[in-house]
């Protein structure tokens, strides 16, 4: 099958009675690195298992590839890597693990192994369970881009990491994209996929609340700082900050800016109805923040 | 539907005895350290007997089911599962390199396994006391039954490690235990249904029975094409019904795992 994309109809699942996700509809092409945020307990990893095969739909369509992954068919499977937060690594050593591992997917390129090991600066020789946490995760990141799986989902790939490697991982990552991969990257660490994620899709509730690419959010959002508490109509979010309020109104033709993952996905959570008919009714002019119109606003954690 | 490949067993396999070869390394060294003394040891108290086939069986049978039932131990841990199940192969794969591995791999690697070991200690015995045991003989009919009967006793095993998510050994054997007792029950209630009218308080005396079907002269007639019906049954079920289903339960409930 060649197929791509990820196709996502009515879903509904559920570890209990009670529905983690009832009726959700999601479609991802490819060519993209879609960010998908959500807060703790959203369903964000189990929608990560649910699309390569790990966890199967109570209800509903999912086709990934053009395969129905609850079937877990190997074709499917040599085209996913799947990086999980908490992950396993037998102790072998890296160049073992290649040589086992690197067969099971028929685009694996060890060339491009190398370069990204070198790239991370892992140590080589070494057995993988003897490598810190860290380490490892970049080990199975280098190996998962290697695989050229047209799938590669990764959950909390920057938990662990050090800040050198975080600037390695985005730019790794910025150039792994290819033209029918998607990276679908779940993280609570926005601020490390700054810049790299694109589109974002944000998940609440079992529904997806929000999935825009940035120049839209940059199109219809615009954010800027402003040294007096905000008011009036148009306040779609505000926060304190130290130098003043950081502000994010509806974007009327006005210069485009660009706003921060987290203002973004906090401005998202507290509109969750005035964003969406935002995005899908561009000339409607929103109400104003409830919030903002009274003149509450949230504290970073610095001030606190 | 792509959903087997020789390919992809293979590197299943491979996989797998990666993964293994140093708890089997150990495993080959104290197996091989006992034989070697259990051999030594009874050829100095001169006991000469065959030793070898006695001390074949419970490493077959009982290592071969403690194996088995460690095989699918990696989905049940945290980590390890997801990485099990997400790796490129289909569940028939994946299936079929741990049966192979539990089955036929074990049951004649150990076999060549004990073979040489026990040449080796009878070897030894013969250059430093100038006698010992019988040599094994792995080539012998009970040797051979004894396989067959591993392979299809061992898919009891495997149904308990996928199933299992701790002390797969274990409570597979209770289990068993449980079964068994509830055969038990079954037939008791059973005959009690049939011979009810032989009761003598709790105890069911069929000796009248046996004697009006004897004088009678049916006892022999009666009896035996039954029995011999009853146990071509068993033996059916035994040899080619029971693993075939427990290798069918195994691969369903592989594939219906999530994790």
């Amino acid at each position: 099958m060649t197929e791509t994309g990820i196709q996502i109809e009515n879903l509904s699942f559920g570890y209990t009675k009670e529905r983690l996700f009832d009726g959700l509809n999601l479609t991802l092409y490819g060519g993209n690195i879609y960010g998908l945020l959500g807060k703790n307990g959203a369903g964000k990893t189990s929608l990560l298992k649910i699309i390569c095969g790990l966890r199967f739909p109570d209800a509903g369509r999912c086709r990934v590839l053009g395969w129905e992954p609850k079937h877990r068919p190997a074709a499917l499977l040599e085209d996913i890597y799947f990086l999980p937060e908490e992950f396993h690594t037998p102790a072998i050593s890296g160049e073992m693990y290649r040589r086992i591992y690197g067969p099971f997917y028929p685009r694996f390129d060890d060339e491009m192994l190398q370069e990204y090991l070198e790239e991370f600066d892992l140590p080589a020789g070494k057995k993988l369970s003897e490598l810190s946490y860290g380490q490892k995760k970049k080990f199975l990141l280098a190996f998962g881009l290697a695989t050229r799986c047209r799938l590669v989902l990764l959950d909390e790939p920057t938990n662990g990491l050090d800040i050198p490697s975080k600037s390695q991982f985005r730019k790794l990552l910025a150039r792994a994209g290819e033209e029918d991969r998607i990276i679908l990257i779940s993280t609570h660490q926005v601020r490390d996929m700054e810049n790299l994620i694109d589109p974002i899709i944000i998940l609440e509730e079992g529904t997806i609340i929000f999935q825009q690419p940035m120049y839209e959010v940059s199109r219809r959002l615009r954010v800027a700082m402003e040294s007096t508490e905000p008011s009036g109509d148009g306040v779609l979010y505000a926060e304190k900050t130290l130098g003043g309020y950081v502000v994010v109104r509806r974007n009327s033709g006005e210069e485009e800016t660009q706003l921060d993952l987290e203002t973004l996905f906090n401005t998202v959570i507290g509109n969750r109805s005035l964003i969406g008919e935002l995005f899908e009714h561009p000339q409607a002019q929103p109400a104003a923040h409830p919030a903002a119109r009274e003149g509450a606003v949230e504290r970073t954690g610095e001030e606190k | 539907m792509n959903n087997f490949s020789f390919r992809r067993l293979g590197l299943l396999l491979r996989r797998d005895a990666s993964a293994g070869y140093k708890s089997v390394f150990i495993a080959m060294a104290a197996v091989g350290g006992f034989v070697l003394l259990v051999s030594v040891v009874s050829a100095l108290g001169r006991e000469l007997g065959p030793i070898h086939g006695p001390m074949y069986f419970p490493l077959l049978f009982l290592g071969g089911y403690i194996v088995t039932s460690l095989t699918f131990k990696e989905l049940h841990l945290n980590g390890h599962g997801v990485f099990y199940l997400a790796l490129p192969g289909s569940a028939l794969e994946k299936f079929l390199s741990k049966l192979l591995v539990t089955s036929l791999v074990y049951a004649f690697g150990s076999l060549f396994f004990y073979t040489a070991v026990s040449a080796a200690a009878e070897g030894i015995n013969r250059l430093v006391f100038g006698y010992g045991h019988p040599f094994f003989n792995p080539f012998t009919r009970t040797t051979l039954i004894a396989i067959a009967g591993y392979i299809v006793t061992q898919a009891v095993f495997l149904v308990g490690s996928i199933y299992f998510r701790k002390l797969a050994f274990i409570k597979t054997n209770l289990y068993l235990w449980l079964f068994g007792i509830a055969v038990a029950v079954i037939v008791a209630l059973i005959t009690w249904a049939i011979f009810h009218d032989y009761a003598v308080g709790s105890r069911i005396d069929l000796d009248p029975y046996f004697q009006r079907i004897g004088e009678s002269g049916e006892l022999q007639a009666v009896l035996s094409p039954m029995a011999e019906k009853f146990l071509q049954a068993a033996k059916g079920l035994f040899w080619g019904v029971m693993a075939p289903v427990c290798w069918i339960i195994s691969y369903l409930r592989l594939r219906e795992t999530e994790v």
